[in-house]
């Protein structure tokens, strides 16, 4: 099922690589009923950039909460990661 | 489903060129406001301000975390003060009351800029135009996040040359007032010929008595994102160049167009429309000089920049027009000196002279903007300045505008440090012949033929 554009939310991330970064920001998703819809990541030079599309329709809090939460859980892994609405990227990249 | 470039794209424009929401500003009627009581006036003023705009900076904060793109600044904007003022105020001092009711209104629902302290003028004053004319030093002095607009011509109506003399004294003694602060004051004050009654923008904003009841109007930004777009594009053709800034203008077009949408929606109020136009800030790649310069331009002010600055101006519209359902306010390029960066250098190394700027606000919105000049130039010379740039809207059927600074105390070439948005620059020569003569000649210059366009 295609999940609603208000639910949609792009998760990006950067920083430096080392193992459980990607474990981190998912064991948070699974606890918190968020569903990854997509994921592409890259390794550049030692840095990871990382970019998730999620599914929130499921989630509880509130989307300053979710922002708080990614990051505490950036914090703890050495990353930046920000959340945002997808609606923002349909609005400038298609007509 | 979502292309990883495209995120990449987006976010990289807000991380590195500057791409944000201008400003979120919240038109108010205050028509019902009115009452012969100047007291009950202000009273009602406040609380009319401070209940239908209390939630505007919360969302507005709101939208900007969801969406992860900055919104600048929250404003209101208010119906023409003279017209809400013509019944309670009997003196300068009755308006400059309502001034700092509104000062203080805008504190409460901590806005950065309340506009609307404006007189429409532009075929004749009436009693109460010209008290609050006259007020205007006083109360931009005494206040902080007021700015104050009038009208002084339209292409249907010719120009109100009485206005245009008593505006030239009224910016002296704005700048003798706030001498202390680099003459801010004028930076609060701008005199205009065919106003818009939806310009989301300050100093100009204010609330035409054809609007709503509240409307929200949405203006955008990004010239660093046109810059940046420019660049990857050097030494390509004019059909390239225009494409490339139809395309740029749209995206970020789509920007305003969506939070205008989501604000008017959690605020209960009706959208109105989403101004286009491209404005710098005095950052560093915020700038409207630096994308006449990608153009090919040495500096702005080179022959060629009024050519560059058209195509920008058009380019910009054919893009945002599309990206919007409602565009309106002033929707062009603004050329503000002393808020770009570029633009201020381009004026100090003598690229850039005020003459030339007159010829650019032929094609482009809005007008000789945010322009130091020397503390002692007259108020004649000021006069016939205003004059200048009015005669070319009223003649091209275009908003035109003044907003010049007399910095008390300093002549050309001296520095001004503004502060914050508002920016820094040297000190711009000015003709020193004079006009007087033809300011003190008093009237009206008719409203011009509509026809024979030559």
């Amino acid at each position: 099922m295609t999940a609603n554009i208000n639910t949609k939310i792009v998760v990006t991330l950067v920083g430096k690589d080392h193992a459980g970064i990607i474990a981190a920001v998912c064991s948070y998703f699974a606890e918190n009923d968020i569903n990854i819809l997509d994921l592409s990541m890259t390794t550049v030079d030692e840095f990871i950039n990382m970019m998730m599309i999620v599914d929130v329709a499921k989630y509880k809090k509130t989307f300053p909460g979710l922002v708080n939460d990614l990051d505490a859980v950036g914090e703890r892994v050495g990353c930046k990661v920000t959340a945002q609405k997808a609606e923002i990227f349909d609005m400038m990249h298609r007509i | 489903m979502l292309d990883i470039t495209e995120i990449l794209e987006t976010n990289q424009m807000v991380m590195s060129e500057n791409l944000d929401v201008r400003t979120i500003t919240m038109g108010i009627s205050l028509l019902d406001c009115m009452t012969p009581d100047l007291d009950q006036l202000c009273q009602n003023i406040y609380d009319k301000i401070t209940t239908c705009a209390k939630d505007l900076v919360r969302v507005g904060d709101e939208i900007a975390l969801e969406i992860g793109i900055p919104v600048i600044n929250k404003r209101v904007s208010v119906t023409p003060i003279a017209i809400i003022g013509s019944s309670a105020c009997k003196t300068s001092a009755d308006f400059v009351k309502i001034a700092e009711t509104l000062e203080k209104a805008s504190q409460k629902i901590g806005v950065n800029f309340l506009g609307g302290y404006s007189a429409l003028v532009q075929k004749g004053m009436s009693k109460a135009d010209r008290l609050l004319i006259e007020s205007i030093p006083e109360a931009l002095s005494k206040t902080e996040h007021i700015c104050s607009s009038i009208s002084l011509g339209s292409t249907k109506t010719g120009i109100d040359m009485d206005a245009v003399k008593l505006m030239g004294e009224i910016v002296v003694e704005t700048a003798k007032a706030t001498a202390d602060r680099d003459s801010i004051g004028c930076a609060k004050l701008v005199v205009f010929c065919n106003p818009t009654d939806d310009n989301p923008f300050m100093a100009g904003a204010f609330h035409g008595v054809t609007e709503g009841d509240t409307v929200i109007n949405v203006g955008v930004s990004g010239p660093g994102v046109v810059r940046h777009a420019l660049s990857k594009i050097h030494g390509e053709n004019f059909e390239v160049l225009c494409e490339t800034i139809k395309k740029t203008a749209f995206k970020i077009t789509r920007v305003g167009q969506l939070v205008a949408k989501e604000a008017s929606k959690r605020l209960n109020v009706p959208f109105g429309i989403v101004d286009l136009s491209l404005a710098p800030t005095p950052a560093v790649g915020d700038s409207i000089a630096d994308i006449i310069q990608e153009m090919g331009m040495e500096y702005c002010g080179a022959p060629g920049t009024t050519a560059a600055l058209a195509i920008l101006n058009d380019q910009v519209k054919k893009g945002g027009i599309m990206a919007s359902s409602y565009v309106g306010g002033l929707s062009g390029a603004f050329i503000p000196v002393t808020e770009d960066s570029s633009m201020a250098k381009a004026a100090d190394i003598g690229a850039l002279t005020l003459e030339k700027l007159e010829a650019m606000t032929c094609v482009c919105s809005v007008g000789l903007d945010m322009i130091a000049i020397p503390g002692d130039t007259s108020a004649s010379t000021i006069s016939g300045i205003i004059a200048d740039e009015m005669a070319i809207g009223m003649i091209n059927q275009k908003t035109t505008a003044v907003r010049v600074i007399p910095v008390i105390g300093k002549k050309a070439g001296d520095e001004i440090e503004l502060g914050g948005l508002l920016g820094n620059s040297k000190i711009m020569p000015v003709n020193p012949y004079g006009c007087a003569d033809f300011i003190n000649r008093g009237g009206r210059i008719p409203a011009p033929v509509h026809s024979f366009k030559n």
